[in-house]
């Protein structure tokens, strides 16, 4: 039973707030609020799937907010400038320039994560400041650009933003779990010494997490720049804890060496159906945050006790 | 290395020293300068972190090079409180006349405000206000009134609503001195002309536009008959509209807002956006250049010298310029 709950807790969560919701409010169980639901999860959703990565690898990435703010900001400024394809281009790669400061950092000079992306969340803030000047950043013409592909179209009636949540989460699962890489990540997450003396390049190998984690919230920035039309300095203000709350949800332990984007992705949406579900139901906003505490707390205390056999521990 | 120095504290001796010296001067030179030249500091909150600030600071030094009486100078805390409490210390020692301060906490300046006070200099607070303990140190808040701008935006609903209606809201920062002032501005006056306009739901949108357009989503789920949104300033309320336009419902609803932002200016001279309240930061520095130098020439001040912010709607913003941020 525990065992059970352990392995599928967070599944079982999953279909009790469906459950839950849909019995306390009729609008909550239909497609378009389903839909709606997986394209508000999506930009915090496609940051997760990266970062899940560099977590399993056994490392943290919290520069990931500073980053979507920077990426957005570049984006919008440089769509009306240069056009929309030079600008993704461009975002692209000082996104991934900037993962790959992170990547070698930690990954070559063997840096502790959290002080070095707690460090680069402040850096990066910095640099979006100076580059906008502090002024909000909008694009001009919203209606007749194909930026608006990202976030504000569907195909076959699913939101842009959803597909390229699910379709990037199905790419990096199958990654994760039937590629070398995939398992090479998970083995220098599960035990470093071992990994290297089994002839690994750990460095490489942590460099290629980050990389992956800044584009992940690159893709995240094209949703969120097209969604919005405009960004604020601090539109991913806080976006980091939310992430990692949604990979902590997902069961993906915070010592590396275990975790799966599939779990990343179903933990990630129980956050925002919360969200969701809460204020169609007419909640006051801190009754999100309690209930967002207490399922986090639930599932990693059934995730513990699923470990070790037992609710509680005895010593 | 057992030499130890405490810095704040020989800062405050230099401080004792040059006031010292500055009050011998001073006493030698009274009644020497008639045609006389306030010097006026100021500490800002934070310029560069967003265009109001940035655009703040430009105009209040405009200001100060037309006016041929004063002389500025011009800090900035960058958000940070203790470096601003050490800015109001400098502004003391350099004995200006009048400290403006634009609080980066409006609790934990107080005692710097307080030392001002007890130093002589007297202090006008500009943009946002400090707590009520601080209150009675002042010289005077210049600033919007942001309980007058919530009843604006009340009364520009009614208006557009034609006396009935349902509305949601989306409030600022929970916690913000701006968004409960605004929201209870609005949520006062609107019973007053609008009896029958009734708030369905209320809910933060944190002075952001994704989530106000996340929050707006689940409005329109929830409710099939909304005929208002009431956003505490256009940065929201834009998201608001982005979010109705999507679902195709963006006709049957009248968006108001409390701050006009550029973005908010742009719908609204595209016809989707239907009324906010103009706040210039440029008036804003201004406003508080002119308190300071009435203070400064000891007249009287309103202890609450309030700048204008009045309606904009789509009839008359062709009086207003598009504002910069």
């Amino acid at each position: 039973m525990l065992q059970f709950f352990g392995k599928h807790g967070i599944s079982v969560a999953f279909v009790l707030c469906v459950v839950i919701f849909s019995l306390s409010t009729q609008k909550f169980l239909s497609t378009d609020n389903f839909l709606t639901v997986v394209m508000q999860a999506s930009i915090i959703g496609t940051i997760a799937l990266g970062v899940t990565f560099v977590v399993i690898g056994g490392n943290l990435d919290l520069s990931v907010g500073s980053l979507l703010s920077f990426a957005t900001v570049l984006v919008v400024d440089l769509h009306d400038k240069v056009g929309p394809g030079t600008a993704i281009l461009l975002m692209f790669v000082f996104t991934l320039l900037i993962g790959s400061i992170n990547g070698y950092l930690i990954g070559y000079l063997r840096l502790n994560s959290l002080i070095v992306t707690l460090g680069m969340l402040s850096a990066i803030q910095g640099i979006t400041l100076v580059y906008s000047g502090g002024k909000n950043v909008d694009i001009s013409d919203q209606t007749n650009t194909w930026f608006a592909f990202f976030g504000r179209e569907a195909l076959f009636g699913v939101p842009v933003p959803a597909i390229i949540f699910i379709v990037l989460g199905i790419i990096l699962q199958i990654v994760l779990l039937k590629t070398g890489f995939g398992r090479k990540i998970f083995a220098i997450g599960g035990n470093a010494t071992a990994s290297l003396f089994s002839g690994l390049r750990r460095n490489r190998l942590v460099f290629s997490t980050y990389l992956l984690s800044a584009f992940t919230t690159g893709c995240a920035a094209l949703i969120l720049g097209s969604r919005v039309m405009g960004s604020q300095n601090n539109v991913g203000e806080g976006y980091e804890l939310l992430v990692l709350a949604g990979v902590i949800l997902g069961g993906t332990s915070l010592l590396g060496g275990s975790g799966s984007i599939a779990r990343t992705v179903i933990g990630v949406l129980i956050l925002a159906m919360i969200q969701n579900g809460l204020l169609l139901l007419g909640f006051p906003y801190y009754t999100q945050w309690l209930v967002t505490w207490v399922v986090i707390i639930v599932a990693v205390w059934l995730d513990i006790a699923a470990k070790r056999g037992k609710l509680f521990s005895t010593y | 290395m057992k030499v130890q120095i405490n810095p704040i504290r020989t800062f405050q001796n230099l401080g004792k020293v040059s006031l010292l010296a500055g009050s011998i001067i001073s006493l030698g030179l009274s009644g020497m300068a008639q045609a006389e030249t306030f010097r006026i500091g100021i500490t800002q909150n934070n310029v560069g972190v967003d265009s109001y600030q940035t655009t703040y600071e430009q105009a209040f030094e405009d200001a100060a090079e037309e006016a041929d009486n004063v002389d500025v100078v011009v800090l900035d805390a960058g958000g940070d409180v203790a470096r601003q409490i050490s800015q109001v210390r400098n502004l003391i020692q350099q004995q200006v006349d009048v400290i403006i301060i634009w609080p980066t906490d409006g609790q934990a300046v107080v005692p710097a405000i307080n030392g001002a006070r007890n130093a002589g200099i007297p202090v006008v607070v500009t943009n946002s206000n400090i707590a009520e303990a601080g209150q009675p140190l002042i010289a005077s808040f210049s600033g919007p009134n942001n309980i007058q701008q919530g009843a604006y935006a009340a009364e520009m609903m009614c208006n557009q609503l034609g006396g009935e209606g349902n509305i949601v809201q989306i409030t600022g920062q929970p916690g913000y001195t701006t968004a409960i002032e605004r929201q209870k501005g609005f949520e006062d006056r609107l019973p007053e002309v609008c009896p029958d306009v009734k708030i369905l739901d209320t809910q933060p949108g944190d002075w952001n536009r994704a989530k106000a357009q996340r929050t707006m989503e689940d409005f329109l789920t929830r409710y099939d008959n909304i005929d208002g949104v009431y956003a505490a300033d256009d940065n929201m309320g834009v998201g608001a509209l982005n979010a109705a336009k999507s679902e195709d419902r963006a006709g049957e609803i009248i968006f108001i807002g409390a701050t006009n932002f550029a973005v908010g200016y742009e719908a609204m001279a595209r016809g989707e956006y239907h009324g906010s309240v103009y706040q210039s930061p440029a008036e804003d520095a201004r406003n508080a250049l002119n308190i300071a130098i009435a203070v400064a020439q000891g007249k009287e001040v309103d202890k609450m010298s309030y700048f204008d912010t009045p309606k904009i709607t789509q009839e008359n913003m062709d009086e207003f310029e598009k504002p910069v941020f």
